[in-house]
């Protein structure tokens, strides 16, 4: 599709009384489609509405341009209307004669009798017809915005520019405001641009939501897809498996704006200490069985051990919020799916890549895919089965979960799929939900499936829910599941204290990994701020046998999760080169001409072994191998792309040469 | 659109109980008036009652001036005129000095209000100028004028255009960033954006220029009167001054009063007229 509307590169600096600058935008980088409707969040005094006005042409911006189709914006213009938050509608005048004004100015070229029916028409068309003569002072807030809407529809504008166009209004109001302007902008293919507080309007609106951080300096913090399809009903967009996650995903990066504002007020110093640069560390996890090594280094003092002697554990809400935190600096460090440091330095999901560094592999293997308890008892035992009941009603889209696109869950789940002769994107869909959120959108029907860690599947076995399908150890035993996560600039800035925390680390993976200690972490995990859920669910598997919840026996599955034994630890070059294969396949980053470079910067085998010496446990690094998965298609990590090429379920691949050092020009 | 329509209903709608009821509160709101105005006139009676006070009592005011209260429209030529003919002459001056003033005070306020420069240039003498009082300006347009009639005349506009150009100016820059916005996404021409957009949003400020002038022109006009003489309230105070007949005084101070508040009010009465009801304040 092509670019409709271009904000490029656009600042906005405002001279100060006192002699300073304040730059209240700094390099927003937006095209919006023909069409689309791209609704702009962030908190009070971001800038949005700043944006907004250049968009207009209202205000200029400082550096940078707005370019609609091909021509630069320079002056406000009816073909860019606004919708201003208070209406802005003369109140001397009429509801028609407002519409009118802007009619009869904008559309010269017409008779007045064509003028005359449009501006009846869309008098209509808000359903004002009985209060065309009032003038605004009569009218309600959200008659007075439906006449604004009218207005700015009138003169059919390419752009149409909301600024808060139903903040000042009531719920029922705002409700029936909101699907009004939905369905004008769908029958009329308007491309809009929204300004708003308001997450759950942001989310029945709109195709993009462009989450804005804070100002000074504020800039794009994300851009979040909103995959509802159109048109779209309010009930079904709330049922939507995926809409508690994104509102989740949008709350969470506002408050963490919040955050970050009072966490601007007294910055963070870094506490030297120890001998080490940094003592004091916010670590991040997510609550699950495999987090272990994180928990167990901090109950069992071994952070203290090694010199970290203010470390902090924060429990995140979704893995997305690990990949921020890290990125942004708020965490120093944290526990993340296997592919994600891979994938940032990649830049997934069209983000600006970020070199990464994964020195240390804190799991493997510890993943089930379940699925909805209906397919079992309607036939679905094997993915065969699955393969035959998808084929048999193909009206019928399956939907199933992974918790983050670069985490091993949602590559083996499309792996297994795919071997089956599924094609995860075209027979299925496969959506990313964050783990905790997993039974409950499967109870509500929204998903079908998923792939996740524990105590997730065994939560779902325990509730009637759902029947275990695969265990990963079936698929690819002794995978690659959860790594440490660092950028490549805090590495370099703390070199010291990072290899004070592999080793602290390394230690609490060799002593997880002991079964006479399960007993006791599998107590500690169970407590209300680590995981918060049932002993007997986190035994599952960790220390129990493990029930599948099919009716059979429940079977002792050797290595269930795994943290030390069997070279775990080591960061695996070849397992990256594979992961990097997989989030190729599936879209998710280019695949770099330049793999080995980016392989063996991620995974930084020098500071692993250094701190393996260190603590005295020596050969536990592995040798370059090749992989073979439950499929025995083999692969060898000489020739990726030879591999890549020789799948037959997969996306156009993208090959493209990573910078990892980009040139300062 | 399923949402109900609430429309306010009209206000002038005529209910004959509803405006009794109007008619008894507004007698009950001329109680505590008419109660100060009688402990007013008490005190002041009291305090003039010994045969030596300098002024007359109240009862001996009207008692002196029975002729000229019963009888305002006598005219025995020269300035021997009812008090209805000496406050028509007065107000004639200002009818014209006013209209000159509100004419020129708008038109150069929206002017000034248009343009920066103009603005620049012209804001700090208006400030100057507002300050200087009414009667400073009348020796300087008795030797222009070299006539009495127009120079009352002259010292009313120049007395009654300060507010009116400020207000009006201030009406201008204060007109609300939306309209303007509206204005300028629309891309409207100049005279359209005079008649839809700048002038109906500036006319509330004018009025309240147009309110504060003439309170300045009525007082502007007794105090010029009384210097340049001929037919007028003011001359007929001081004229009274002179021949010791205080009584006529007070009954004239009364009624320019009167007429003062009589001339707010019909500019209230005009503004509501011309402004929509969200204008009003």
């Amino acid at each position: 599709m092509a670019v409709f509307v271009e904000v490029d590169h656009v600042d906005r600096v405002f001279p100060l009384a006192g002699g300073g600058e304040y730059i209240a935008l700094k390099n927003i980088d937006l095209q919006i489609h023909k069409g689309e409707f791209v609704s702009l969040v962030g908190h009070s005094g971001c800038g949005k509405s700043t944006l907004l006005n250049i968009m207009a042409g209202l205000d200029q911006p400082s550096a940078g341009g707005i370019v609609l189709e091909g021509r630069q914006v320079t002056e406000p213009g009816p073909d860019r209307m606004v919708v201003f938050q208070n209406y802005s509608l003369l109140p001397w005048l009429t509801v028609r004669q407002n519409i009118a004004l802007a009619v009869d100015e904008v559309m010269q070229k017409h008779p007045k009798a064509v003028r005359d029916r449009i501006v009846e028409h869309h008098i209509d068309l808000v359903g004002l017809k009985r209060a065309a003569d009032k003038r605004p002072g009569q009218l309600s807030g959200g008659m007075k915005q439906r006449v604004a809407i009218a207005r700015a529809l009138a003169i059919r504008p390419k752009l149409l520019l909301l600024d808060e166009p139903f903040g000042a209004l009531d719920a029922l109001t705002r409700g029936g405001l909101q699907e009004r302007l939905m369905q004008i902008c769908q029958e009329h293919e308007v491309t809009c641009v929204m300004v708003t507080h308001d997450v759950d309007e942001a989310l029945l609106l709109s195709d993009r939501i462009v989450l804005m951080t804070n100002g000074p300096e504020a800039h794009i913090g994300q851009i979040v897809d909103v995959p509802f399809s159109r048109p779209r009903e309010r009930m079904e967009v709330v049922k939507h498996p995926n809409y508690y996650s994104l509102r989740n995903e949008i709350v969470y990066f506002l408050n963490q704006q919040k955050r970050a504002k009072l966490h601007k007020a007294k910055p963070v110093v870094a506490v030297a200490a120890n001998g080490l640069e940094k003592v004091n560390l916010e670590l991040g996890f997510i609550p699950l069985v495999d987090c272990a090594p994180l928990i167990v280094a901090k109950e069992k003092g071994l952070f203290d051990a090694y010199g970290l002697s203010q470390v902090t554990l924060n429990r995140e809400p979704s893995w997305n919020a690990i990949a921020d935190g890290v990125t942004s600096g708020r965490l120093d460090a944290a526990i993340m799916v296997a592919g994600m440091p891979l994938g940032i330095t990649l830049g997934y999901g069209n983000q600006r890549p970020q070199p990464m560094v994964s020195a240390l592999t804190l799991s493997r293997n510890g993943n089930a895919i379940t699925f909805n308890r209906r397919l079992y008892d309607a036939g679905v035992r094997s993915l065969a089965d699955f393969k035959a009941a998808i084929d048999r009603r193909p009206d019928q889209v399956h939907t199933l979960a992974a918790v983050h696109p670069t985490s091993m869950h949602n590559l083996l789940l499309r792996y297994w799929l795919a071997s089956g002769g599924i094609d995860p994107d075209r027979d299925v869909s496969v959506t990313v939900i964050p783990p905790a959120q997993m039974v409950s959108n499967l109870k509500a029907g929204t998903i079908d499936g998923y792939c996740v860690g524990e105590p997730w599947n065994a939560r779902a076995v325990q509730e009637g829910l759902g029947v275990v399908m695969a265990i990963d150890n079936e698929i690819w035993p002794g995978h690659i599941e959860k790594v440490l996560g660092v950028t490549e600039a805090w590495a370099n800035q703390y070199p010291k204290t990072h290899i004070a925390l592999v080793k602290a680390l390394l230690e609490a993976c060799e002593y997880c990994d002991d079964r006479r200690n399960r007993e006791e972490i599998a107590e500690i995990l169970a407590r209300p701020e680590y995981i918060g859920a049932d002993e007997v669910l986190i035994r599952q598997g960790f220390l129990d046998p493990y029930d599948r919840g099919d009716g059979r026996e429940p079977t002792q599955v050797l290595n269930y999760v795994q943290f030390f034994t069997g070279k775990a630890n080591y960061p695996d070059v070849t397992e990256a080169v594979w992961m990097m294969t997989q989030m190729a396949r599936w879209g998710i980053t280019p695949f770099p001409r330049n793999w080995l470079e980016v392989a063996e910067r991620v995974k930084r085998a020098d500071i692993f072994g250094r701190a393996a010496r260190e603590l005295g446990l020596l050969d536990i690094g592995r040798d370059r191998h090749s992989i073979q998965l439950f499929d025995g298609i083999p692969f060898d990590p000489d020739h990726p792309l030879e591999y890549l090429n020789s799948l037959s379920i997969k996306r156009d691949l993208r090959v493209e040469e990573i910078v990892l050092d980009p040139l300062n020009v | 659109m399923t949402a109900p329509l609430d429309i306010r209903p009209s206000r002038s709608r005529l209910n004959l109980h509803r405006l009794g009821e109007q008619f008894l509160s507004w007698l009950k709101g001329l109680i505590p008036p008419a109660i100060a105005i009688l402990v007013f006139l008490v005190i002041w009676q009291l305090f003039t009652m010994s045969p030596d006070a300098n002024l007359p009592s109240p009862i001996r005011t009207v008692s002196e001036t029975w002729e000229l209260i019963v009888n305002p429209f006598f005219n025995y030529g020269g300035t021997d005129k009812g008090l209805f003919w000496q406050i028509l002459t007065s107000l004639q001056r200002v009818a014209l000095g006013f209209s000159l003033a509100a004419i020129v005070g708008v038109a150069l306020g929206i002017l000034v209000g248009t343009s920066r420069v103009m603005y620049q240039a012209l804001d700090p003498i208006f400030q100057v100028l507002r300050t200087v009082p009414p009667l400073a300006w009348l020796p300087i347009s008795l030797a222009a004028f070299q006539q009495a009639n127009p120079s009352a005349i002259f010292v009313i506009f120049i007395t009654a255009i300060w507010p009116i150009i400020i207000n009006t100016t201030e009406g201008v820059r204060q007109i609300p960033q939306d309209y303007n916005n509206v204005a300028r996404v629309l891309q409207l021409s100049k005279p359209k954006y005079f008649f839809k957009v700048l002038f109906p949003a500036t006319v509330p400020y004018i009025f309240t220029g147009l309110r504060i002038g003439i309170g300045l022109s009525w007082l502007a006009i007794v105090a010029a009167e009384m210097l340049i003489g001929g037919v007028g309230i003011g001359f007929f105070i001081w004229d009274a001054w002179n021949s010791s007949r205080i009584s006529d005084i007070i009954i004239a101070i009364v009624y320019v009063g009167l007429v003062g508040l009589l001339l707010d009010r019909l500019i209230v009465f005009a503004s509501n007229l011309v402004l929509s009801e969200e204008q009003q304040s």
